[in-house]
């Protein structure tokens, strides 16, 4: 019987081995698990991209330019003492997830030829990790080469029977490694004769089996310490490994755990799906390390998790699992300020036997805590607790800190002893990271970078690594990095890529003269219109301008002419890549960090005075009631006559004597922006306020030399009037276009019950009413909280009421209900930002989205996808966020600077009491602090905390009490934080 | 039960007649002269043919008919029951540590029917004609008798495995394929490996993404459990003579035929049991009669005037060596005899069974 086997056998396949496949099980989404057969068709013609090698050259594909693409390894690789004749590095996967911070660095390991089975582990062990080494790898200088092992002939290899993929993975990063010994040995033998210097491939793991194996297979291989220390800055960089590993094999010994099990993961997927576990950002108090809260989708208040055994090794921004408790344990929000720095002070980073998860001191607070709970009425109603059973995604950065004193043993420079320290990051929401270093003694006093490896059960703290320093504390520009490093702001010079989408002319570029060029299509000439920008002194990046005249008909035409930068940033370029990441410029007071070029941003999209620019256009006729009677969105190209500050514009439409066109048009601007900011408010704007000062300073140094509260005047809202009306109308005219894509802006309103504290408040206090059913109501009622003798007390309830708020956030017009895209805040039924496009990145789509819509250009595919729409703005709502308190933290230090030495009285207000401190702030300096009881004398005067008035009685030999809103003197000095090595203002009482 | 009639054989009353009377002698001569009554043809085996399924085999025989069988496993949710024990179905939550000892005990009995789906695809024929629809239920239900396999799908009380079984006949059916395609069964379901599973209990499933570490359906190395899915085998009656794995125009001939499916029996002493019988209407029920002298005018002979006449004639003349299609069904005796030939030890299941492991194993 003639027989054939259905079968596709690998040893009958024509005697080449070309044909491998891969069998693995897949689980989909939805539940379904299938078996996936891929097939791997291997090949000869994978270069190994070594300088040394021209027989690779020779084969290696090219491209459709018929170029190969150029190799990365170095034909004089650098030599160590073991490989004195040069080294190419094969790093196992183990050897990236416990130093890609040693191969990030800029003057060791370069030629590493990064395997596609490591590279393919690293994705599947951790995704930021696997972000870093792509990165690394397109860093021409590092010569970092992926070598795709598996596809090449020669060094893919089968799976053995019984073998498991770690053992076959390991066996391939052998078997390549061997391959590229030989291979390059061959390659240089047939290069020259006389050329003795072949470089060794080096396998590095610490794989102990794997070492083993590499010897007897007689292929190079080193651990990744044994060949840290054959550098020359060994002590720095072995800081710099990941204490992961070897903090597992030290600690094995000991048995004792502080922390419960996480669950596994399907049990947590299963207890969500039925809704008996929640998942939720996990966020620590700010003002009790002890306390966390979680906001899930099923309740509308955020559940509490009290205490370190509760949060379960989750730090503040992990994406948690929660099991609420059951009802007896449930407990009523702290009163009190709790900081990790004045309970566990005494912590020694090396011992930790003894010690139980709670210390003897937080479990005392923590009971003082459930006696209040218990002895309370209204505030202090227990709320729901839960405990953390999971972590569904660790969210761990890069923190920024410094070395605690306290735990430092030995403080010699000289000395080269490793030992444990902590580290004490600025974000006192994170706990102390324990940090193993070689350097303790030059570290201390210096801003230091350090990630979180691990977190074990057996550990109280979690282990952590030395990233790199970043100079003295409190040096500016340590300060500053320490900032944007903070608060995740990308602040590295702009990649080529992105600067060689700009225009190649430079900063000669111009407005095409001829009317007939491409540039001028579809576009309005509106170079005759007297426009004028109005703008913060020293505004170099200039969004907007704007202009008014009387039109026959005795309305008037009003326009607000936007920069066109989605004329220079095209969609999916290097460059819009870039400013989508960054989301926003950054303003520091010292320093602005943009989301595009200079060129760009100051000159050929800013609408700087006397040159011709490209803009974009809204056009209204508007009646003398500044009512709209129709609008119009147009590209143009316009010639602003002047720049002018807010105080010069004020001062020229003061000036009576200057009746020149221009002028009067701003009149006319100033006129109809009175009558809609009144219609707004009728409407029910609300007018809220922030405390803003601004920072002086010297301009060479730019050290502070004084603080002031902003001025505001009739300009300010005048153009903040137009630009609310431009970005109404563009968002009306969008959310035609496109009602499932057009990017809006809105404003949630605020659940009742953020107001019930602030109105319970003034009515106890000052028998004031607080109305929150509507935004009218509240802005009504926020313009009677008046106290006759204390003008400033509305701008403090209103200040407290804006910390009510929710935040305005970006999204995507399809993903909610027309009536959610309401803006509570300005009363608008719907909005989005137009008007500066130079720092925003929301701008520039909604440039891009409006141009379409006016069917001046097709609208590119990214801006048609809700998905990716949304993935925009969640980025940008992030970034948004980041650079507001980035902003605020850096006007936070330069107050601190500019106090440093001085010591001044002014007067502040109560804000918050606490049972143990009471917050003030202080309007001069817009600053507020908290000051302790035990601030006010030595020992700490007893208290008796009244909740239900908020009133703080202070006994002993202070002797007089602390109520809330009470206006008070206090004495500002500075100090320097024990906790976070901050410069900060301290306030005592007088 | 329906005739699930294949092919015709195109053979004359007389040749019928010879080869009934050749079947019938003992020993019995066949059509193949080297095969004894109990011997099966030779045939060729091979599994895992489908990369992308679970398990799959293809079996030829020697006469040209082949058949390919892939199985696929699917998770599918179980519709939730309430049962006594009702308060824990979602106890992950209550963090209850109780501790199952024995999860096969768990499973047992909890496997449905309808976790198993099979679909018989022969060409020619329509998916709801009597062949097809015949031989998918016939399957089936061997496949459902012993509980076994159902129950090696439950995953926990709210999942479990969904199995299709797509059953290809390649070539047209030459003979009645019932064993073939039990037989290609047999071996797809023996070499099926599931995903193994890593979440525990009610959770929703989590599994290994490591098909190396996949399970096998039929575990191998549970020396007190050693089953196999059941398999068919076909027993016809000639006379007192019983034949096993008859070719088609054995069939033709037949006075009845059994369709045995049986599988390994660790407990009972022989090996092997019984799981489901069947008999099947034998195409020779079908074919013309020849026509005896006495009953042809040409020859001298009178027609009978009626049908009942005609029958009566018939059966006096029934061993005449006039072919005559056999009528009514099987001797009580003989099927006990079928049965104790099966199961017995070295029985046709054991070496059967056995020959379609060692496929598996060599």
């Amino acid at each position: 019987m003639e027989y054939f086997s259905l079968k596709r056998s690998n040893a009958a396949d024509r005697g080449g081995l070309n044909l491998s496949s891969k069998v693995y099980v897949r689980s989909t989404k939805s539940g379904k698990v299938q078996k996936i057969v891929r097939e791997l068709y291997l090949r000869q013609d994978i270069p190994c991209s070594s300088n040394l090698c021209r027989p690779c050259l020779e084969t290696a594909p090219t491209d459709y330019t018929k170029k190969v693409a150029p190799f990365v390894l170095s034909d004089t690789p650098a030599g160590s003492k073991n490989f004195p004749n040069g080294q190419y590095l094969v790093p196992d996967t183990n050897a990236f997830l416990t130093g890609m911070d040693l191969f990030e660095m800029e003057t060791a390991f370069h030629d590493v030829i990064v395997l596609q089975t490591v590279l393919e582990e690293v994705k599947n062990r951790s995704l930021p990790l696997y972000h870093r080494l792509i990165a690394l790898t397109k860093n021409e200088g590092k010569r970092f080469y992926v070598f795709f092992n598996e596809f090449r002939q020669e060094t893919h290899i089968p799976r053995d029977v019984g073998e498991t993929i770690n053992d076959r993975n390991d066996r391939a990063v052998r078997k390549a490694v061997e391959w590229y010994n030989q291979h390059i040995t061959q390659a240089v033998k047939t290069r020259s004769k006389s050329q003795m210097r072949i470089p060794s491939v080096v396998m590095i793991t610490d794989d102990r089996d794997n070492l083993r194996k590499a010897k007897m297979e007689k292929v190079p291989a080193i651990t990744l310490a044994d060949f840290v220390f054959s550098l020359e800055n060994a002590d720095e960089l072995l800081d710099m490994m990941s204490a992961a590993q070897d903090q597992r094999e030290v600690r094995s010994k000991k048995t004792e755990v502080f922390y419960g099990e996480h669950y596994t993961v399907s049990k947590m997927m299963t207890g969500v799906k039925a809704g008996t576990m929640h998942q939720g950002i996990f966020n620590v108090s700010p003002y009790n390390y002890l306390e966390g809260s979680v906001h899930v989708p099923a309740f509308d208040k955020s559940l509490l998790i009290l205490g370190r055994e509760n949060s379960n090794r989750a730090v503040s921004g992990d994406v948690v699992v929660v099991e609420v408790l059951p009802q007896d344990q449930w407990k009523a929000p702290s009163t009190k300020i709790i900081e990790e720095e004045t309970l566990n002070k005494n912590d020694n980073p090396e011992v930790e036997d003894g010690e139980t998860i709670v210390s003897e001191r937080e479990r005392k607070a923590l009971q003082e805590e459930v006696k209040r709970a218990h002895g309370q009425s209204s505030e202090g109603k227990p709320l729901p607790t839960a405990r953390v059973v999971g972590i569904v995604k660790r969210n761990w950065r890069q923190y920024v800190g410094h070395i605690d004193q306290g735990s430092v043993r030995s403080t010699s420079k000289t000395s080269r002893q490793q030992q444990m320290v902590f580290l004490v990051p600025m974000d006192k929401r994170i706990p102390k990271i324990r940090i193993r270093t070689r350097q303790a003694g030059e570290l201390l006093g210096q801003r230091i970078l350090a990630t979180i490896d691990s977190w074990d059960r057996d550990s109280r703290y979690p282990m952590g690594h030395f990233v790199r320093s970043l100079g003295e504390l409190e040096s500016k520009g340590a300060e500053t990095e320490a900032l944007l490093l903070e608060w995740d702001v990308q602040y590295k010079p702009f990649p080529k890529t992105v600067l060689d989408c700009l225009p190649a002319e430079g900063h000669d570029w111009k407005v095409p003269a001829s009317l007939d060029d491409p540039g001028w299509k579809g576009r309005k000439n509106l170079r005759d219109l007297l426009v004028c920008s109005i703008d913060p002194p020293g505004c170099v990046d200039i969004d907007d301008a704007l202009h008014a005249r009387k039109l026959q008909n005795g309305n008037f035409e009003v326009g607000v002419h936007i920069a066109d930068v989605s004329h220079f940033v095209k969609p999916n370029n290097a460059m819009d890549k870039e400013a989508s990441q960054r989301g926003t410029t950054v303003y520091l007071v010292d320093k602005r960090i943009d989301m595009l070029p200079m060129l760009l941003g100051t000159d050929l999209c800013s609408l700087k005075p006397y040159v011709e620019r490209y803009a974009f256009s809204v056009l209204w006729e508007i009646t003398s009631d500044a009512d709209i009677v129709s609008s119009q969105f147009t590209k143009s190209v316009i010639r602003s006559r002047e720049a002018f500050s807010y105080e010069q514009a004020q001062i020229r439409i003061d000036d009576a004597s200057q009746q020149d066109d221009l002028t009067n048009g701003m009149r006319t601007l100033l006129m109809l922006s009175k009558k809609l900011k009144q219609k707004r408010y009728e409407a029910g704007a609300l007018n809220l306020a922030s405390p803003e000062v601004k920072v002086q300073t010297e301009s060479e140094t730019s050290d502070p030399v004084d603080v002031q509260t902003k001025k505001l005047l009739d300009t300010n809202s005048l153009v903040e009037e137009f630009m609310l009306l431009a970005n109404i109308s563009v968002a009306a005219k969008n959310y035609e276009a496109f009602p499932q894509t057009a990017l809006l802006r809105r404003h949630a309103a605020p659940p009742k019950t953020n107001f019930e504290e602030l109105a319970n408040q003034l009515k106890v206090k000052k028998g004031l009413e607080l109305r929150s059913d509507s935004s009218k109501a509240l802005a009504d009622s926020l313009d009677t909280c008046v106290v006759p003798e204390e003008p400033f007390f509305n701008t403090l309830v209103r200040i407290m009421a804006t910390r009510c708020m929710m935040s305005a956030e970006y999204f995507c017009a399809g993903t909610q209900a027309y009536p959610e895209f309401r803006h509570y805040g300005l009363a608008s039924e719907i909005y989005t930002h137009f008007t500066s496009p130079i720092r925003r990145y929301a701008d520039l789509e909604a440039h891009r989205q409006l141009a379409a819509a006016i069917e001046y250009e097709a609208l590119d595919p990214s801006l048609q996808s809700k998905s990716k729409l949304e993935g925009v703005c969640k980025n940008i709502n992030v970034r948004h966020r980041n650079a507001q308190m980035a902003g605020r933290a850096s006007i936070e230090y330069y107050v601190g600077q500019a106090l440093k030495g001085k010591d001044i009285t002014e007067e502040g207000f109560v804000m918050k009491v606490f049972s143990n401190g009471f917050v003030v702030f202080v309007p001069r300096f817009g600053i507020e602090s908290l000051i302790r009881l035990r601030d006010l004398a030595t020992p700490e005067p007893e208290a008796q905390f009244d909740a239900e008035n908020y009133v703080l009685k202070v006994g002993g030999e202070v002797n007089g009490s602390v109520e809330l809103f009470e206006k008070v003197n206090v004495r500002i000095t500075d100090e320097v934080e024990q906790s976070t090595g901050k410069r900060k203002v301290k306030l005592t009482l007088v | 039960m329906a005739p699930p009639q294949a092919a015709h054989v195109n053979l004359s009353p007389a040749e019928l007649s010879f080869l009934r009377a050749t079947l019938a002698q003992t020993p019995p001569i066949r059509l193949d002269h080297t095969k004894g009554p109990k011997d099966f043809r030779s045939m060729r085996a091979e599994y895992d043919v489908l990369p992308g399924a679970n398990g799959s085999a293809r079996i030829a025989l020697e006469d040209g008919t082949e058949a390919l069988v892939g199985v696929k496993a699917e998770v599918e949710k179980s519709p939730w029951r309430p049962s006594a024990t009702e308060s824990n179905v979602l106890s992950v939550a209550a963090r209850d540590v109780e501790m199952r000892d024995q999860d096969e005990d768990e499973s047992r009995g909890k496997g449905q029917n309808a976790w198993i789906e099979m679909s018989v695809e022969i060409p020619g024929f329509r998916d709801d004609d009597p062949l097809p629809v015949f031989l998918a239920s016939m399957l089936t239900e061997s496949l459902l008798a012993s509980g076994e396999l159902k129950d090696r799908l439950y995953i926990n009380r709210r999942f479990h495995w969904k199995l299709y079984i797509d059953i290809l006949l390649l070539s047209p059916p030459l003979s009645y394929p019932l064993a073939l395609l039990s037989m290609t069964t047999h071996l797809a379901l023996l070499t099926s490996r599931l995903p193994a599973l890593k979440s525990e209990k009610d959770e929703d499933p989590l599994f290994d993404d490591d098909w190396d570490a996949s399970v096998p359906l039929y575990p191998k190395d549970r020396p007190t459990q050693p089953d196999t899915p059941p398999v068919i085998v076909l027993a016809m009656a000639v006379g007192s003579n019983i034949i096993f794995d008859p070719c088609k125009e054995e069939l033709s001939v037949a006075d009845a035929v059994l369709a045995v499916a049986c599988t390994s029996a660790p407990s009972s002493p022989n090996g092997a049991r019984v799981v489901s019988i069947r008999t099947i209407d034998p195409p020779s029920h079908l074919t013309p009669p020849g026509i005896p002298n006495a009953m042809n005018s040409a020859t001298g002979g009178t027609v009978p005037a009626s049908g009942a006449e005609a029958l009566t004639q018939r059966e006096l003349l029934a061993n005449s060596g006039v072919w005559t299609p056999p009528r009514g069904g099987m001797k009580r005796g003989l099927i006990s005899e079928v049965v104790k030939m099966v199961v017995e030890k070295g029985g046709i299941a054991e070496e059967v069974i056995g020959a379609l492991q060692s496929i598996e194993v060599g």
